[in-house]
């Protein structure tokens, strides 16, 4: 039986998106069942945090065999840039890298992201969205300059959680 | 090392005294790539781990490295009393000392790190401590020529010879010359790298040198160290691998039996499994750890028995050697006019696979040694087996080549591996190869090369499952760069004038483009069994006739039924 491409397309973006939705489902629902087991003197953005930054540090691994210093800085900050945004894409943000205005420079921009909106489904602020998701980029900035020896540093120039419509974040020497 | 295992090493170093060489003995602090089942490993800077195995470095203050020292002199002081006549000095791969000499992995600001003087202060203070305490013998050094590290900011080459010249004022009185780190991201001595590829880097070693310059990494056969010593590039022939495949190499050597010496493979088999702390192995050489196994000993046969083996690749061969050492009367046929069955193919695959006919030019020449009886250009029939009526046959005919049985799979432009891998199938330019492992592997980066556009199909998980993991990532390496695409834990649904319709393990179901379909898909061969024990003949099958499986299962097989039958 022929196949037929734009059935099979659609059944695969289909469970594309489920999976995307159920990769954030799973981290409110984890935040949650932290949050009560260690009771009502935690510290929510704590919890968060740690948990973006234990993400980070285990990430960061996936990117180590990649990065090249080979290429210079230049192009390394542009790898790396290419990097972050791909966590992005692969929860169904729609992010873009730009080359900044001097060459030790690259912006990132998410254009759209999903991540705000779970947030706010599960009752967490926008504050906490926010930090959660710079503490996982610039864990992973920091591990990849522990490993290369690099001094590289990312900022959040914009950001949809503050109502900018994008976020935009430099990465830069 | 504590004091207990003197005794131990005293009766190493005896038994090598014995057979008149000398017994060297290595110190090694494992460093960065130390802890595995710890929580933590030990290093100068806390740089992470790129490889996930190995865990987070904790760094080593100045009382840990005096203490390093320390236990490095106590540990030489019982290799002296233990009677040892070498100490050797690891600073290689990844290893604590070449953690301190790497720019890579030391970040340090005190006097053990910033520049390459630094780095080295580590080493020349232990090499200063351990030669004191050494006296007259001698000790040696293995340091890292080209750490290989320049992706991620390692030494220059030109740092690394600073490191051996600080060295060899330090004390050092033989230098053993190494490429490479653990973390590289280059191949160093897998199949793919040829054979003596690293002699530059002893050559370089050389010109900054005044004492010997040793070196192992892929020279695996003597012309090449010998034609280097003669040039006045190199001192010393070391080899590790080689002598796992067989240790009595360097006495076949001498004696000019070099045909029978059992090539290595450099599949890394044996680093794999020690990587993962598992017992050793070999995967050409069936003895490798059981040396002094008395069941794995080739034993004169307790009744003369008249054997035919079917089939003359690696099994049969193995098979044939060892059962006529034994004193059988051993026949072995095989249709083809050639030795090696599908060896013979295996081994135009590319990326070194032509090294894999190095063991049936071994067992040939043990074979031949051994009175075995070649029957080539002949076919084993059931009439055959009734007229000759041996007291035993061994089947290692090789496995049977299938099809598959989606509609389609009978098609003209579906040909089997063997004839694409000798040439005689045509073969278009688009091309599936349906099976995921190491056979189907091989053809497709053949055809890739060739520039056609492949596309891997196979029923298994995860790719390439029988290949060890120290050898896999060359070959995931290799699809990539020849842009082979690969679809696992898939079914070939469907193969069509045009291609063919992948059904993923999930029900997806993928068109792919395809003007011929290559089949490396395996199964047991039954062929021969029925009238062999209908004639209550004693019966073994081995090697892929068996079950498909490898060259090593093949050779392992050949032996454990060489030394039983
Ligand atoms: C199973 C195995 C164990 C090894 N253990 C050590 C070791 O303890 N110390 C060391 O300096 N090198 C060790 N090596 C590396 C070898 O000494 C050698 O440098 C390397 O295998 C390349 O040489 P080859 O091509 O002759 O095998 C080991 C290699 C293998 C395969
Ligand atoms: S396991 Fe492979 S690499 Fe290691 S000695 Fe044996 S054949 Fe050589």
């Amino acid at each position: 039986m022929a196949v037929d491409p734009q059935k099979e397309l659609t059944k695969l973006h289909g469970a594309l998106g489920v999976s995307q939705a159920v990769i954030k489902s799973t981290f409110f629902e984890w935040r949650q069942t932290a949050l009560e087991l260690l009771g009502p003197s935690s510290d929510t953005l704590d919890v968060v945090l740690k948990f973006w930054e234990v993400a980070g540090v285990d990430v960061a691994k996936n990117f180590f065999p990649m990065l090249n210093l080979r290429k210079g800085q230049e192009g390394l900050i542009l790898d790396l840039a290419r990097a972050l945004a791909g966590t992005g894409i692969a929860n169904g943000a729609v992010v873009r890298v730009e080359k900044g205005e001097g060459p030790l420079e690259a912006l990132i921009r998410w254009e759209r992201c999903p991540w705000p909106t779970f947030a706010k489904r599960y009752g967490a602020s926008m504050k906490e969205d926010l930090l959660g998701c710079d503490k996982f980029l610039q864990t992973i900035v920091a591990e990849a300059n522990a490993f290369l020896g690099t001094d590289l540093k990312i900022e959040t120039q914009k950001a949809i959680p503050s109502g900018d419509g994008v976020c935009l974040r430099r990465l830069y020497k | 090392m504590i004091d207990k295992f003197i005794p131990g090493l005293k009766r190493l170093a005896d038994a090598i005294h014995e057979q008149k060489a000398i017994a060297g003995c290595q110190l090694m602090h494992c460093g960065r790539v130390g802890g595995i089942e710890t929580e933590y490993c030990q290093g100068p800077s806390p740089v992470p781990q790129r490889l996930r195995i190995f865990r987070p470095v904790e760094v080593m203050t100045k009382a840990d490295i005096k203490q390093c020292i320390k236990e490095h002199v106590e540990a030489t002081e019982r290799l002296l009393k233990a009677g040892f006549d070498y100490v050797e000095i690891s600073g290689i791969v990844g290893y604590l000392l070449s953690n301190f000499v790497s720019s890579y992995t030391n970040r340090r600001t005190d006097e053990y790190g910033g520049d390459i003087q630094g780095r080295m202060r580590f080493v020349v203070e232990l090499v200063a401590e351990v030669k004191k305490l050494c006296g007259d013998v001698p000790v040696g050094i293995r340091l890292c020529a080209d750490e290989l590290l320049d992706d991620v900011g390692g030494n220059t080459p030109e740092e690394s010879m600073i490191t051996y010249e600080m060295a060899e004022e330090a004390g050092v009185d033989v230098m053993s010359v190494t490429a490479g780190w653990q973390e590289s991201i280059y191949p160093v001595i897998s199949r793919d790298i040829p054979m003596g590829s690293w002699l530059h880097l002893a050559e370089r070693a050389k010109q900054h040198l005044k004492i010997p310059v040793s070196m192992a990494y892929r020279l695996f056969t003597p012309d090449l160290p010998n034609k280097a010593i003669g040039e006045g590039k190199l001192d010393i022939w070391e080899m590790c691998r080689p002598m796992i495949a067989d240790p009595l190499m360097p006495k076949k050597v001498l004696e000019g039996t070099e045909d029978e010496i059992r090539p290595c493979v450099a599949c890394n088999v044996c680093l794999a499994r020690l990587f993962r702390d598992a017992p050793m192995t070999c995967y050409i050489n069936p003895v490798c750890a059981h040396e002094w196994d008395p069941k794995y000993e080739i034993k004169p046969a307790e009744m003369e028995k008249n054997i035919i083996i079917v089939g003359a690749g690696p099994a049969g061969l193995e098979c044939a050697w060892v059962a006529a050492e034994r004193g059988h009367e051993v026949h072995i046929y095989d249709k083809r006019e050639e030795l090696g069955g599908t060896i013979i193919e295996a081994s135009k695959a590319p990326y070194g696979d032509d090294e894999l006919y190095g063991q049936i030019s071994f067992s040939k020449a043990k074979a031949e040694k051994a009175g075995v009886e070649f029957h080539l250009g002949t076919e084993v029939t059931p009439e055959l087996i009734e007229e000759e009526m041996p007291d035993t046959v061994v089947l290692a005919t090789g496995p049977k080549y299938v099809k598959g049985t989606a509609p389609g799979f009978d098609r003209a432009n579906v040909v089997p591996m063997l004839d694409v891998l000798n040439g005689k199938a045509e073969v278009g330019e688009n091309v599936v190869v349906w099976g995921n492992l190491k056979p189907g592997i091989g053809v497709a980066l053949l055809l890739a090369k060739q520039g056609k556009k492949v596309t891997v199909v196979g029923k298994e998980r995860k790719l390439g499952k029988d290949i060890n993991p120290s050898f896999k990532w060359r070959y995931v390496g290799y699809l990539k760069d020849n842009r082979v695409a690969t679809y696992n834990d898939s079914e070939i649904e469907e193969i069509t004038d045009d291609g063919i319709t992948i059904r993923t393990y999930d029900g997806y179901r993928i068109p792919i483009k395809a003007d011929t379909v290559v089949c490396t898909e395996r199964e047991a061969n039954p062929d021969l069994k029925d009238v062999v024990q209908e004639n209550g003949i004693e019966l073994f099958v081995i090697g892929d006739a068996l079950v498909p499986r490898n060259l090593s299962s093949a050779v392992h097989d050949g032996y454990r039924i060489g030394i039983r039958v």
